[in-house]
């Protein structure tokens, strides 16, 4: 896919330095509280800024429950910490209750809860977000109307195997309003999902595409950290013709965006501390300069390229 | 070859939910039924007539718990039906957190309470949903007793904003109530019996069994109330207490292990209120079954039959309600 030129979106180098403001703030939210899920906020970046930035997903932050906007489920509710930011930069709630996060009177929590807004469903144990977003799918098939439930999973959260019993269910009733997300980042707590150097790796999820369009998943793998193989996919997603559940696998890298972090294991949910912490930040920030756009602080208007 | 006569089907307390519900279903769309490929005779009007309300998920509780609560999420009325003990220990988590944490309307329904499944084992023995599921916020628990009682719950299903679940009997289980109107049932519980010395609380099939005992317990010269107890959660405590204060002592008898179950509600009632009446606790002890031969072999050696129930709560009653000693309870 050709870069974008248009002027009603923002450039992937806009993009790219938000998914580097976003990584800040998460670093930021972590350090405050001194928990909060690094690692894996770092690999969903690009797909969440892609989503809420670039126009994929229908949304109204005014009214967080407009009844056309489309689902979007964080089954991976370790990952709010990524999407918080996220949502109060596009207006869901002040940017000031990312300064307390999880603090005394916060609003947001270490998982996503429903009753955060923009959120729409409480995760945070594994498995429990693509059963829900089935019956969400089906009751939009049931009421005839056209917004999208997306659900986006980690992959070690497909161990869980109500993810199994309801993928079964998707694909049984030709869900092709339902858009899943696989986090492919390849790590789960203690290990890697495929690199296998130990009894802490695995079980083996390979190979993964090929498990879900024997499901009856209509599958795309993609590099989830790059803007024009996410655009490309996504940009299909309300015109698709197959009557199937989509799922799109993104390949990521856990920890994306700090050498310290990236690919490493036990940084599940660890906080960078002292230097560990500046050695982070200034990769970050270094890359966010790179980009010769924003500064860092969110300033570009959804929808109007400056 | 010798035969028997055809069968005679006794209508169970689920078939009469089910044609209850049904022509709430047939009013509204917005009413949709999942199960866990559990049927029922009374389920296949559901089954053939309402496409779009009757989904059946395969057996996979987690599914059919999830897929139920996105479409209460979605302004949905929900009810997910299985074997009692998959749609509650199997699915805990789902429920406490898809369901009730989110305070959605579904609602459970669970058939073959205690030991219902008598010779199906462990696997199939439900004895410890009371106590968990009574524990989740927002949840109202029903354990009716009988055919009439569950049919009128089907509107007070429809009716909830909330989280429900019910625990229903197998078939075969005969009539307590007659004419009996659905606000018959808002109350939670009711007096079956009078009695002036003791009263004794249960619930589901045992409430059969407590009437029995009452009977044999007349006899013997001691009066005993009857307590129905079809809602566990939430209790009534002010009806509770009118009926049972009128008494020296309480009994609960509970096909059901005693670790929270409606004799644990009762004595955190009793606490709570400050009432300080003898309370005697009768169901299973700390243990599973692996007893078979049926439902009364259970009884038997649980001490639910009617003759051992008779014993235990006249020696209880003539022991001026002395602490009873038993092992393996805890």
């Amino acid at each position: 896919m050709e870069k974008r030129t248009d002027n009603t979106f923002p450039s992937f180098d806009d993009l790219a330095a938000k998914a580097q403001w976003v990584r800040n703030q998460v670093l930021n939210m972590a350090t405050f509280a001194n928990s909060g899920h690094v690692s894996t906020a770092f690999s969903q970046t690009e797909v969440l800024v892609a989503l809420y930035y670039g126009k994929l997903l229908n949304y109204n932050s005014k009214e967080p429950k407009w009844d056309g906007r489309d689902r979007f489920i964080l089954s991976k509710g370790q990952g709010g910490i990524g999407l918080y930011p996220i949502l109060a930069d596009v207006g869901y709630f002040p940017k000031t209750e990312l300064d307390s996060f999880a603090g005394r009177g916060n609003i947001l929590g270490v998982h996503a809860e429903w009753n955060i807004p923009g959120i729409e469903i409480i995760t945070g144990s594994l498995g429990h977000g693509l059963p829900m977003a089935v019956g969400m799918a089906q009751a939009a098939k049931n009421d005839g109307k056209n917004h999208l439930v997306f659900c986006m999973l980690g992959d070690a959260e497909l161990y869980e195997g109500s993810n199994w019993e309801a993928a079964i269910m998707a694909s049984h009733l030709e869900l092709d309003n339902l858009i899943c997300i696989i986090d492919r980042n390849g790590q789960g707590v203690m290990g890697f999902t495929d690199k296998i150097n130990g009894p802490n790796d695995g079980p083996r999820l390979n190979p993964l595409d090929e498990k879900f369009k024997a499901f009856g998943f209509d599958t795309y793998v993609i590099n989830g950290h790059d803007f024009s193989e996410i655009f490309n996919t996504f940009s299909k997603v309300r015109n698709r013709t197959v009557k199937k559940p989509m799922m799109v696998i993104a390949n990521t890298e856990k920890g994306h965006g700090s050498d310290l972090i990236a690919n490493q294991r036990m940084w599940h949910y660890r906080v960078p501390k002292g230097e560990e912490l500046n050695q982070v930040r200034d990769q970050i920030l270094a890359q966010m300069a790179c980009t010769g756009k924003d500064s860092g602080q969110g300033t570009f208007t959804l929808g109007k390229k400056e | 070859m010798k035969t028997t006569g055809t069968p005679k089907f006794i209508r169970g307390m689920r078939d009469t939910y089910f044609d209850s519900l049904f022509p709430f279903f047939q009013k509204d769309k917005n009413l949709i039924m999942v199960s866990a490929d559990n049927g029922a005779p009374s389920l296949d009007q559901f089954v053939q007539t309402l496409p779009g309300q009757f989904f059946n998920v395969g057996i996979a509780e987690a599914s059919a718990v999830g897929m139920a609560a996105g479409l209460a999420f979605e302004g949905k009325k929900s009810f997910a039906y299985a074997i009692a003990p998959f749609i509650s220990s199997r699915v805990y988590e789902q429920v406490k957190l898809d369901v009730c944490a989110m305070n959605l309307p579904v609602t459970l329904l669970g058939v073959g309470a205690g030991y219902a499944y008598d010779i199906m084992g462990p696997s199939h023995h439900t004895t410890e949903d009371i106590s968990i599921m009574r524990a989740l916020p927002h949840l109202e628990v029903y354990s009716p007793a009988d055919p009439v009682c569950s049919s009128a719950l089907a509107q007070l299903s429809v009716e909830a904003k909330g989280p429900q679940y019910i625990r229903f009997d197998r078939a075969g289980i005969g009539e307590l109530y007659t004419q009996a109107t659905v606000n018959d049932f808002r109350a939670g519980l009711s007096l079956l019996k009078q009695g002036k010395d003791i009263s004794i609380l249960s619930t589901g099939v045992m409430v059969h069994q407590a009437l029995a005992a009452a009977e044999e317990l007349e006899k013997k010269g001691i009066s005993a109330a009857v307590i129905d107890l079809y809602r566990i959660k939430p209790l009534n405590v002010e009806l509770l207490l009118s009926y049972c204060t009128e008494t020296k002592a309480m009994v609960t008898v509970e096909e059901h292990l005693l670790a929270g179950g409606v004799g644990g509600l009762i004595a955190e009632t009793f606490s709570d209120e400050g009432i300080s009446m003898p309370l005697l606790r009768l169901g299973q002890n700390d243990q599973f079954v692996f007893d078979y031969g049926g439902r009364e072999v259970i009884w038997e050696k649980t001490g639910l039959d009617t003759v051992s129930l008779t014993q235990t709560i006249t020696n209880w009653t003539e022991n001026k309600f002395a602490p009873v000693r038993r092992n393996n309870l805890r």
